[in-house]
């Protein structure tokens, strides 16, 4: 059974591609799909010889994740309109903020709800200000949206109601309940204006955010496509300064993400080949593969030909993970037993 | 009750297709298509002569059309007006 | 994927995988005539889950998934399996097909131009089309139109066509057996058996054809003909899309291009043969 290393292999050497029988397009194209990645593909093709069949496939990809930006942005620009009268920053996280800013992670992206950070304390003034702007919640459900307001990091879904579009208002970037406590107030303080309101986290802090949802926050589904966005981050960000590996684990360390940040260059090393640079001062970092680093790229290559998941106990250890890390292991029991109750399976 | 100004998007922004009972709009922004029917289009046309509330606009429309009643006219303005600022096809100014 | 095959219809190629054989089979004997090239590089993939492991072999359930999948996609026992491909080819097309505006219609040709036909399920226009097919008619296809956004043409996509119920004895009388696939029993939709495209309809799958009347069919009332204005003619034709939103601008210039001038009209019908009347009677009366 093959695992999804084609697909890595043909992100990070477009040029391997020339080498692809029939076969090995069908099945760079399934894992592509199946992993979300099918539009960076098509942006990493876009100046390589590609066999006429498959020359439409990359164009209906570039047409689909275009179109998602232009939504994103629309959807930015509505939820600017609504909460710019409340004078408080609005930063744009992921793929939204990836594609507002015209960076490298946001090419090709596949992009799904809107995500923004604001400060905790003008939480209720934002809900207010979504409700009557046309938002509301997608689901009413006492149990989760207790659980949310308590513990997690942004507020219970909200969804437009004529446009059906999500919204996810972030306080921090990481559950209340994890282990590590990020400075969402120095994010803030630090965010880049990008005009009509709007900001995005700075350079160093858009790479911690992007390997704290990929490790600590996730099971690690689309782990590949979180890894490449953190590879295209990197890289932009040494485009303008050579040390910026190292600034961005200084920040790291202030954001208590330092593990998860190393962990996350070591395998965009390992997979992509991001010219990571290693450092002996001041402080020893280099990328050798540490210890779990293989479980890990496992787990994110758990994918075939046909573009079926593979490695299920793998990936169910994730889940479970996934879950304990958000919380202690006394609330995690009781939280999987209600999910559990309420016929919620893992994937 | 504020006044509130409204202005066109840029001409690019909007395509408008008459049909021959409704006329079609389609919103490049946000991708969106809207089916309309008067005064929309008569109401979008005189926007482009320049930023407006609904009171101009009334006077702007009734040198071409017979619009009834001011008062009345002029608040059914005003209710297209926010439908389509919420809709981002008009912008508040 | 233990069993597979890959096939072309109209434009598009599918490279469709089971963990049974059956369904591959059935796809290979109805789809003879098609082009079925192992090393074609496919436009989308199929796929026939086993629901569990268990599945695969007691109780034979079947997931239909691929590229593009539904979250709560209903399972289908094996014997359905035929359906369960066809299925999963029309799922693969409604979620990812961007190279022409899809519209939920049959469309059938004669004389270069084509008649399009769009409503619900159960609204007759699949049965039409097989019975304008064997009537002179050159069968496009029963389930998907296919509109060139740049050209206005409607492509062939000449999947088999559909039967449900009654509809299968009506056309069964007027085929060869060797055209008609399995009966498929109490299905969600009821029974259904699928028939072969004539083997001209296949030839030409690769040929165009000008839209040149659109009808709203209804089976099942007194004969009767409703002209239809282009507003709702538009908020129709775009529910009956699946990927009007996703083409954006080239679709909307298509369809109202389509709208402003191709004729329109709901028909009702009584019997097979009372629509079929009314449509050589309304495509006599184009200009």
């Amino acid at each position: 059974m093959t695992d999804a290393w084609p697909l890595v292999a043909a992100l990070r050497d477009p040029a391997s591609t020339q080498a692809l029988d029939a076969h090995g397009w069908n099945a760079l194209i399934a894992m592509a799909r199946a992993e979300r990645l099918v539009g960076t593909l098509a942006h990493r093709l876009a100046d390589i010889q590609v066999p006429d069949a498959v020359r439409p496939i990359l164009a209906d990809a570039r047409l689909d994740t275009d179109r998602e930006a232009a939504q994103a942005l629309w959807e930015a620009d509505r939820a600017a309109q609504a909460l710019g009268p409340l004078g408080i920053p609005v930063i744009l996280l992921k793929g939204t903020a990836y594609a507002a800013a015209g960076l490298r992670a946001g090419e090709g992206r596949f992009i799904g709800d809107l995500d923004i950070l604001v400060p905790r304390d003008r939480l209720d003034a934002v809900e207010a200000a979504l409700f009557a702007a046309g938002w509301e919640w997608v689901k009413p459900d006492p149990y989760d949206d207790a659980y949310y307001r308590q513990w997690m990091h942004e507020l219970p879904p909200m969804i437009h109601a004529t446009r059906d579009r999500m919204i996810d208002v972030h306080h921090t970037i990481l559950p209340l309940t994890a282990r590590q406590t990020p400075d969402a107030a120095a994010m803030i303080a630090d965010a880049v204006p990008i005009g009509n309101g709007l900001s995005i986290l700075s350079p160093e802090d858009r790479l911690c955010h992007a390997a704290a949802h990929l490790f600590a926050d996730g099971d690690l589904a689309g782990g590949l496509r979180n890894l490449w966005d953190i590879h295209c981050l990197l890289v932009d960000g040494m485009e303008h300064d050579p040390d910026f590996g190292l600034s961005v684990m200084e920040r790291a360390a202030h954001h208590q993400l330092a593990k998860a940040v190393w962990r996350a260059l070591r395998l965009a090393y390992r997979l992509y080949a991001t010219p990571v640079k290693a450092c002996r001062a001041p402080a020893l970092f280099d990328y050798r593969p540490q210890r779990g680093d293989w479980l890990f790229a496992a787990r994110m290559l758990a994918r075939d030909g046909w573009g079926r998941e593979t490695r299920k106990a793998l990936r169910f250890a994730f889940f479970v993970r996934s879950h304990w890390l958000r919380m202690p292991p006394a609330m995690l029991a009781r939280h999987l037993w209600t999910k559990w109750r309420k016929g919620h399976r893992p994937a | 009750m504020t006044t509130h100004h409204y202005r066109a998007q840029p001409p690019e922004a909007l395509l408008v297709r008459p049909l021959d009972d409704l006329t079609l709009l389609y919103h490049r922004p946000s991708g969106q298509t809207h089916m309309v029917v008067s005064p929309v289009p008569e109401i979008l046309a005189a926007l482009q002569q320049g930023a407006a509330d609904a009171a101009t606009l009334h006077a702007r429309l009734s040198r071409e059309f017979d619009l009834g009643d001011p008062a009345q006219a002029q608040a059914e303005i005003a209710a297209h007006l926010a439908e389509m600022a919420a809709l981002g096809v008009v912008s508040r100014a | 994927m233990r069993h597979s095959l890959t096939l072309r219809i109209g434009p598009a190629t599918f490279r469709v995988g089971s963990a049974w054989r059956a369904p591959v089979d059935d796809l290979a004997r109805l789809y003879a005539d098609y082009p079925q090239e192992r090393d074609a590089i496919a436009d989308f993939t199929v796929r026939l889950d086993p629901t569990s492991a268990l599945r695969r072999f007691f109780r034979p359930s079947i997931h239909i998934t691929g590229d593009h999948g539904l979250a709560d996609a209903a399972p289908m026992s094996l014997a359905h399996g035929l359906l369960a491909a066809e299925m999963g080819m029309n799922l693969q097309m409604a979620l990812g097909w961007r190279r022409h505006l899809l519209l939920h219609a049959s469309s059938v040709e004669k004389d270069g131009r084509a008649l399009v036909m769009t409503g619900e399920s159960g609204s007759g226009k699949s049965t039409l089309a097989a019975q304008l097919g064997e009537r002179g008619w050159r069968l496009m296809g029963d389930e998907f139109a296919l509109l060139d956004c740049v050209t206005g043409a409607l492509h062939p996509f000449p999947r088999l066509v559909s039967l449900k119920n009654k509809a299968i004895d009506v056309i069964a009388s007027e085929v060869s057996e060797s055209r008609m696939g399995p009966l498929l029993a109490a299905t969600a939709k009821g029974d259904i058996r699928h028939l072969v495209p004539r083997a001209d309809a296949v030839a030409r799958m690769a040929q165009p054809a000008m839209p040149a009347l659109l009808l709203f069919p209804r089976f099942g009332g007194e004969a009767a003909v409703r002209p239809v204005g282009q507003g709702e003619v538009f908020m129709r034709l775009t529910q009956a899309s699946t990927n009007y939103v996703a083409l954006g601008e080239p679709a909307f210039a298509a369809l109202s291009r389509f709208v402003a001038t191709v004729p329109a009209a709901a028909i009702d019908f009584p019997s097979g043969d009372a629509g079929i009347a009314l449509v050589d009677q309304l495509w006599a009366d184009l200009p």
